[in-house]
This record gives structure tokens, sequence and C-alpha cells, in this order.
């Protein structure tokens, strides 16, 4: 009996006049996504190879030890065919030295505005805006339909149980929609094969697990339409119904989210932190050249008195003192400066990691929301890939630095232009620059921060999570409906 | 000996939530080999009264028994004992004649026929054997009620109930759907039809029951039927419907 009605509704759907020509315009999109993700892909990897090998060369010819400047690049992964995230938004090259902290600049929408109008439509946007609709245009009368066609009776007139065949439904239409998004995955990962991308065991089982959240999400709406077909009598009722929850789920609450939570956590802009910066500054110099005059007015005290000989004496003497003292006072004022500035970077950081949590948890009631998070951490371009970046470089550079100083104290040399004056040679200008090329091949590499399958997977677990409770609750919600559905 | 009744109605009452009262305290029973007719006008309480058989309403009061088996109590055992064929029988319009009547009949709980049982049962019920493979977008109402009757047949019930069948019909056709009905009634179904075709009713019932604004009114056997007895029923019958 269930089998009979699973496999009635599946030939209902697969065999509808729409069905094919959907199915093939929506997996040729997709298959043409991957296809085009990949030759980005590729021209990823191109670029990453050349500018590290130039990188190399220049570092090689540098003038000495002193101006070794590393360049650091991120490098491409391939779960960016998949999920593009954050990955086009943010820097991908960040210069590492020792005089200037780490920032990561040229994202591909900086060097390519192009790209950035014409953004990249990945798998994951096709799967979240496209089969999401599909999912509801092939379910949305599900029931309604049939009472309004007359077949519901003749079917009630039997001895069916509607537990059973509500089942059968949300079978039968599952496997008719889920089975033709295969096709298109299993033709993606074999593109994958055949055009070489390189993927780890590790990287199979992350796209794995997008395949199955990707199901689930086209299970939510699954459930979804037929919760609204049999919540509805009519299906021109629960068509209507299905756009706007479509609408809503997939394009409104996931950005009222974010709003909403721009409104309640309020995070002041980089120029507001930049001024409140700029006005510590000022005021720890107005309160340093205050301090300045009194230490001048005590080192002038003793002096008053004195000869012209003397006073000039007592200055020479302890001109030294004064000089690093007033240094020293400079630089504690610096100092100062620059821990305020951390501290509030770090606060404005704490605070956008606030709103970012409060967003996510306000938009994640749309399960499109929930879909895209789990995407993105799976491939790894998720919001904390800068910081994970970031947070890489940071243990980098010093790493590079120390192996700079340590370089330029074993050749000796001081580095920069030494210039001797002689009587009896003239004037000589060494520019410190060693003979031949630098060696720096036991110079410290950076380590691309690596994503494991766990590092991935548990953060995408609570969405994933969700998802599940979505396409459950969806279903229980059909169910009980339709257990007191009148089918006459 | 009497046979048990397989269809039976016992002081049957259905008010909708809306108070309209559509079936008064009904009873009557159906036999194997018999053909009950159920007549009456528009709003008569004909259609009220076979869905209650088939548990898509629950009664206010009473019951209707299929096989020994109270419909709202146990729908399930009861509807395993009857076959439906409703006024405008409604199949899938994108299948063929014999794909919907391979999931009907299936959903009916029988399985095991093969093509040639299919094509025998459309030609009894009179579709011709070209259709037998064409979807049902292009089929005429006659048609329907063919499959839908065929259908019927195929689900091998010993009780079937029908929903004004032949309304719609040509006359040919309305002759020839109650032909095979008479030829079930033949076989031992007992067969429960409802319609306000008063001649149709006499040609081939064996009881007749008149319904009006819910109630049975009258209820007559075949035997009891005489060329007067036609005239006062057709004017109480057009009372009904007049109402
Ligand atoms: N769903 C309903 N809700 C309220 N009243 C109904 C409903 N269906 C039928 N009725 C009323 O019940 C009465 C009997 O209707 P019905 O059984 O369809 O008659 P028939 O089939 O003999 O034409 C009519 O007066 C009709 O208006
Ligand atoms: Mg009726």
């Amino acid at each position: 009996m269930l089998n009979t009605l699973i496999t009635h509704e599946l030939r209902t759907i697969v065999l509808s006049p729409k069905f094919s020509l959907t199915f093939a315009v929506t997996s040729l999109l997709m298959l043409l996504s991957v296809a085009v993700g990949i030759a980005q892909y590729h021209d990823a990897v191109r670029q990453y190879e050349t500018t590290t090998a130039l990188t190399q060369q220049e570092m090689r010819e540098a003038r000495g030890w002193m101006s070794l400047n590393n360049t650091v690049l991120r490098a491409p992964d391939p779960m960016q065919i998949f999920v593009a995230g954050v990955n086009d938004d943010i820097g991908r090259i960040s210069a590492v030295n020792s005089f200037r902290g780490i920032k990561l600049t040229h994202s591909t929408y900086s060097d390519d505005p192009v790209y950035a109008v014409f953004r990249f439509i990945d798998m994951a946007f096709i799967v979240s805006v496209v089969f999401s609709l599909l999912a509801l245009l092939f379910t949305y009368d599900a029931v309604n339909g049939e009472a309004e066609r007359g077949t519901l009776q003749l079917i009630f007139s039997n001895a069916v149980p509607r537990a059973r065949y509500i089942l059968g439904k949300f079978i039968g239409a599952w496997l008719g929609l889920i089975v033709p998004l295969c096709i298109p995955f299993m033709l993606s990962a074999l593109l994958l094969i055949v055009w070489s991308v390189p993927m780890s065991p590790d990287h199979w089982l992350r796209l794995l697990t997008l395949y199955g959240t990707s199901i689930l999400y086209v299970t939510v709406f699954i459930a979804a339409g037929i919760l609204l077909s049999t919540a509805t009598k009519r299906s021109s009722t629960s068509f209507l119904y299905s756009l706007v929850s479509w609408v809503c789920l997939v394009f409104i609450v996931p950005r009222a989210g974010a709003t909403i939570a721009g409104q309640i956590v309020v995070i002041p802009t980089v120029a507001e932190v930049e001024a409140e910066r700029d006005a510590f500054a000022k005021d720890r110099w107005a309160r340093y050249e205050e301090t300045l005059q009194t230490t001048w007015r005590s080192r002038n005290a003793p002096i008053e008195s004195m000869t012209r000989e003397d006073r000039e004496a007592y200055r020479e003497q302890h001109m030294w003192e004064w000089m690093e003292e007033d240094d020293r006072n400079r630089k504690q004022v610096q100092k100062d400066i620059d821990a305020f500035a951390l501290s509030a970077n770090e606060q404005q950081r704490n605070r956008k990691a606030e709103q970012e949590r409060l967003a996510f948890a306000l938009s994640r009631f749309s399960p499109a929301s929930a879909y895209h998070l789990a995407a993105v951490n799976l491939a790894g371009t998720d919001i904390t890939l800068k910081a994970r970046y970031e947070d890489a470089l940071n243990i980098y550079r010093p790493l590079f630095t120390a192996y700079k100083d340590k370089k330029q104290k074993e050749s000796g040399g001081m580095g920069g232009i030494r210039i001797e004056v002689n009587t009896d040679t003239g004037v000589k200008i060494d520019t410190g620059r060693e003979k031949g090329v630098l060696d720096i091949s036991d110079m410290p590499r950076f380590e691309q921060p690596q994503r494991s399958f766990r590092d991935a997977a548990v953060p995408a677990m609570i969405d994933i999570g969700l998802l599940g409770f979505f396409s459950f609750a969806a279903f229980a919600g059909a169910f009980v409906r339709f257990l007191r559905y009148d089918v006459r | 000996m009497e046979q048990q009744p397989l269809l039976e109605a016992n002081g049957l009452t259905k008010r909708y939530e809306d108070g309209a009262l559509a079936v008064n305290n009904v009873s009557f029973s159906v036999r194997p080999g018999e053909i009950y007719a159920m007549l009456g006008g528009n709003g008569a309480g004909k259609t009220t009264t076979i869905n209650l058989f088939l548990n898509f309403l629950e009664p206010t009061s009473g019951e209707a028994r299929i096989a020994g088996i109270a419909s709202h109590a146990d729908p399930l055992a009861a509807k395993k004992h009857v076959a439906f064929v409703s006024e405008n029988v409604m199949l899938y319009t994108n299948f063929t004649a014999v794909q919907n009547l391979a999931y009907f009949v299936r959903l009916g709980g029988r399985t095991g026929y093969t093509t040639e049982d299919y094509r025998r049962v459309l030609l009894r019920v009179g579709l011709q054997e070209e259709a037998h493979h064409k979807k049902l977008k292009g089929f005429s109402k006659g048609m329907r009620q063919k499959c839908g009757i065929a259908i019927a047949i195929l689900k091998d019930a010993p009780a079937i109930l029908l929903d004004e069948p032949t309304s719609g019909l040509d006359p040919k056709s309305g002759y020839e759907f109650m032909q095979l009905l008479g030829s079930l009634r033949d076989e031992g179904k007992a067969i429960l039809m409802s319609t306000h075709d008063i001649f149709r009713a006499k040609e081939s019932a064996d009881t007749i029951g008149i319904m009006r604004q819910g109630n049975l009114v009258m209820q007559q056997s075949r035997a009891a039927l005489s060329g007067e007895d036609l005239e006062r029923l057709y004017m109480e019958h057009m009372a009904g419907v007049t109402e």
C-alpha cells in the first residue's frame, strides 16, 4: 500500500510536463556554476603560484636582510567552488614585515570590480533559491489539488489509512525531487575529478556533508509545501502562500535578522573608533607637553643663580640624561596610545561578534539562513575566514621578523647605507649589499590555516540540526492537519 | 433463508455544523443480489447518506454498516467491503485508463491483475479498446464513469455504492450502465444507488426508497410496483424536488 502511494506520487511528479524541463534547466545551471567555479579556482591557483614565485624571487634579490619583505597569499581552496561565502570579498594578500601590522588586501572584487557586478552564482545559492522554489512548486497542491480534482474521494473510498497516505505523499515527493537533485551533484563531483581539482579526503567529506545538508534543506521546503497543501482548501490559496513564504524565508528573514541585530547591538563605526583614538592621542600628547614644561622648569630651577659658564657646564653634564628621560616619556605616550587603540579595536571586534551572533540567531528562523551558515562553515568560506588568516599571519609575522633579524646579525652587515669619510681614502659609500642573492631556503614558510572536516562540521552542526527540526516540524504539521482533512 | 444485509442504515442522522438536517433518522438495508435505488431530488440527502457510509462524514446519530461493520467505528475494515462510484468520477488526467485502474485497484487492496484483466473489464464496461492506453485528458464524462465502474468491478467488493452514476449521460450510455449494474447484481453484489431519475430506478431497482428533505418517506419493492404506483411515486418525488 505505502509502496503504491509512493510510486504513484513519484510518477505524478516525474511524469508531469513541467518536471523534465525545470530539472534539466536547473541541473544545467548548477553544472554551469560548478564549471565556472572550477575555472575560477584554477585561475586563482595560477595567480597564487605565480605571485608566490615572484615574491620569492624578489626576496632573494632584496638589497639585504634588513630590507627583506615578505608577502603572503591566501591559498585558494576547492570548496570555494561550491560556496563562495566571503571568499571573494576579503583580501588575498598581506605584506609581512617588521614595521607594519597584518592587513589582508586585494580581494577578488576590489581587483576585478566586474566580478562584483556579476557576482559568481555558486551551487549553495542555486540550492537555496532555486531548489527551494522548485520544492514548493511541486508540492504546494499535493493534497488540496487532489481534493479539488476529486481523486481524493476515490482514494479514501478504499481502506487507505490517512497516515500512510500523507507519508506516501511525502516520501514520493521527496524521492521525486531529491533523486533529480542528486544527478547534478554527482556530475559536479565528476567535474572535479575530470578537471583535476586537488580534493583531499577531508574535502570530499565536507562536500558530501554539504550535499547532505542541501538535501535536508530542500526537504524542509518539500514538507512545507505539503503542509501548505493540507492547511488550505484551495490550491490557488496555497500557491500564493507558498510564494509569499518563499520570499519571506529566503530573502526577507535572513536580512531582517541582520538589520534588527544592527539596531539592537550598536557598533561604533571605524571612523568613530578612529576619532576616539585621535582624541585620546591628542589629550595624551597635550598632557605630555604640560609635564615637559614643568620638567624644564624644575630642571632650570637649580641653575637660576648660577653663572653663565656654570650653567653651560651643568647643562652639558645633564644633557644625555635629560634627552633619554624625554625620549622615555615620549615612548611611553606612544605605547599608551597604541594600547588604547588595541583595546578599542578589541572592543569593536567583540561588539561586532556579539552583533553577528544575534544576527545569526535571529535569521536562523529561516531555513535559508541556517542552510547558508551551514554551507559556509562546511566550505570554510564563513565569516571567520578573515580572522583565521589574520591569526595565522600574526603567528607567522614574529617568526619571519626573528628570522630576518637573525640573518642580519649573522651576515654582520648593518644593512642600509654606510658612508665613511676618511681623509686618506676619501668618501666611501657602502650599500651593504651582500654578494649574489640571499639564501632564503631556511626561511620559515607561512602555514596556510588548515580546516579539517571536524573543524568545518562542528560549527555547521547546529544549523544542520535546525534544518532537521524544520523538516520534522513541517511534516508533523502536515500530518496532524491531514488526519482531520475533509476528503469529500 | 434470508441473507444478512451487506449495507445497512440504522436511524442514520446527519446534522451539518450550520444546523442543516441533511439526513433524518433513515433506516434501510441492501442484501446481496439486490439493487436499492435511493430516489430523490436535489438536496434530498442522498449524497450525505452515501458519504456517511464511506465515513467521509461522522453521523450525528445512528449508524451506517457495511458487512456488519459500523463505518464510523472502524472505517478501514468497513471500506474493504465496498466499492464506490461517484456522480462524477475523477481520475488522473495525465495517466492512461489502465494506469488509473492499476493505481486505484491496488489501493482497493487487489493485486495480481494482468493487463489482460484490465482489457477485459474495460471492454465489459464498454470502453473502446483504443482508449485503454490513452491519457484521460480528453475523456468524456461517460468514459470516466465507465472507468469508475471498472475500478469498482476490479475491487471485487461485495457491496457497491453509486451516487447518481448516470446523471448527465446520454440515454444510450445510461441504459448500458444500468444493464451493467444488473449483471453485477446477478453476480450477487449488494448495490446502493442514488438517483433522481424515477424511470431508471424503476427499470432496474429491486427496491426503491424515496428521500425527501432528509427523510426516507417511502420504500417499496419492485414486486409491489405497478403502473399507478409509478405515477404516485413520481408525484411524491417531484414534490421533493420543488421544495
Ligand atoms: N457541507 C455541507 N454543509 C452544510 N450543509 C450541507 C452540506 N452538504 C450538503 N448540505 C445540505 O444538506 C442537504 C442534503 O444535501 P445532499 O446530501 O448533497 O443532497 P442530494 O445529494 O440528495 O442532492 C442539502 O440541503 C444541502 O444543502
Ligand atoms: Mg448529490
